[in-house]
């Protein structure tokens, strides 16, 4: 299915207005749209895929029960009061003082596209184990001291007995060659 | 925000790191809600992170690292050994009863020396399942205590008494206030299962396990691999404790001796 282009004020607005108007199917593109999105940014934020889950069901409900009733002022502006409503409510179950606004059961098909998300994040972690596997030795080190342990490229470089520009320069290129290998075969 | 800064400004892997203000983090996400390019680089990054997280080079490292500090330590810890070894001896010659003889003991006519160890008795799900609990020292820090602190404080005094079904309920509420301390879920699970309560236990310490704390990762999945002898699921428990023994801690050597009894 193609994807809603969220740069475009103009489908943004359509969307808005097909859910206003009751479009189950405008629901439906909404879910696949953000979905990953809010769940990224929930992981990100509290390191919990679990509960980064909820929080996805939890935004999305909040965001279409507020659509449903026309409460979005700026309909060009979605993507930005899909990620408040998400950064909000991450914030408040950080805070433990969330205060859920009344949701509705989801519909069929949007807890169907929960499931193809599973599969597909299942094999974004075999493809980038296989890519991990193909790296040099040294790269696959500059890249877990870059993001497992949280070193910065001169401490790295220290380590390592390389110059820091030695040290992003092939951080980058392991970063690509990951990358290019997820980009052809997802 | 656009894609040139997230790639010249290395944001992508501060974001990963938690090392953004609160406006560039916004920033940074409001541009990925709008940017397909950058969302599939943030979910290949994170979930490179995870993968090299849960590596055993990783291990390899922390070891190394581990071996570096011993070796900053090594000079005092040689000195502490000469000075143990002459007290030693000063205390033999004062006191020549204490001494140790060298010569090995006369056999006992009664005690038939075997020439290869005997084999030990295959163990019974039951016995692997058995489990002492994790112990637990109380760590006084300066200054005030937030809620969940002082909650889990209390609940580990229920703990240190052996009352762990009195020590849950605090466990679970120092949880509810901060759901993303390790050393909460772990306490949890660890009273989960002194009780019985092996189900609960699997998901309080799997949730353990997520949070990648150091500190509590091995204890974590060596408890997993007990709740799970407890319901006798033998691969699951068998997966947590290969973990074990990849992490090269300080339970390596009993999932092992686990690893070779369990039944095949």
């Amino acid at each position: 299915m193609q994807l809603l282009s969220t740069t475009n004020a103009g489908e943004q607005r359509n969307l808005v207005e097909r859910i206003r108007q009751g479009d189950a199917s405008a629901e439906t593109e909404l879910v696949r749209e953000f979905s990953q999105r809010i769940f990224v940014m929930s992981v990100v934020r509290t390191r919990d895929r679990e509960l980064a889950r909820e929080l996805v069901q939890d935004t999305l409900m909040a965001v279409i029960g507020a659509l449903r009733k026309g409460q979005l002022q700026e309909p060009d502006k979605l993507a930005a009061f899909v990620h408040g409503t998400a950064r909000n409510l991450i914030n408040n179950q950080l805070r433990r003082d969330r205060q859920k606004p009344p949701l509705e059961p989801l519909t069929e098909d949007v807890a169907c596209s929960g499931a193809v998300e599973q599969l597909e994040a299942a094999e974004r972690v075999r493809l980038v184990h296989q890519a991990l596997d193909r790296l040099a030795e040294e790269d696959r080190k500059i890249l877990w001291m870059t993001l497992a342990e949280g070193h910065k490229p001169g401490e790295i470089a220290a380590a390592l007995g390389l110059t820091p520009e030695v040290v992003r320069t092939r951080k980058l290129r392991a970063t690509r060659k990951v990358s290019d290998l997820i980009r052809k075969k997802m | 925000m656009n894609c040139k800064e997230v790639e010249e400004g290395e944001i992508l892997e501060a974001y990963l790191l938690d090392r953004l203000s609160e406006a560039e983090r916004d920033a940074f996400e409001q541009h990925y809600f709008a940017c397909e390019a950058c969302l599939a680089q943030l979910q290949t990054s994170l979930t490179m992170q995870e993968e090299l997280r849960s590596q055993p080079s990783a291990r390899t490292h922390a070891g190394s690292v581990f071996f570096r500090q011993v070796w900053l330590w090594a000079p005092a810890l040689a000195a502490t050994v000469v000075l143990a070894v002459g007290l030693w001896r000063y205390s033999a010659r004062q006191h020549p009863a204490l001494q140790v003889s060298s010569a090995p003991p006369a056999t006992s006519p009664h005690v038939s020396v075997q020439a290869t160890p005997p084999s030990p008795p295959a163990a019974s799900l039951e016995d692997l399942a058995r489990v002492q609990p994790p112990p637990y020292n109380a760590v006084v820090l300066r200054g005030a205590e937030d809620e969940a602190q002082t909650t889990f404080h209390t609940a580990m005094q229920s703990y240190s008494k052996g009352d762990y079904a009195r020590a849950i309920p605090g466990l679970r509420a120092a949880m509810k206030a901060s759901p993303r301390t390790a050393k909460f879920t772990f306490y949890l699970g660890a009273s989960y299962l002194l009780t019985g309560q092996n189900d609960a236990a699997i998901a309080a310490l799997s949730k353990t396990i997520a949070f990648n704390d150091p500190l509590y990762s091995e204890l974590a999945h060596y408890y997993l691999a007990k709740a799970y002898l407890g319901k006798k699921e033998v691969p699951a428990a068998e997966q947590e404790l290969r973990s074990v023994v990849r992490l090269h801690g300080s339970r390596e050597t009993e999932a092992e001796e686990i690893l070779r009894q369990l039944p095949r």
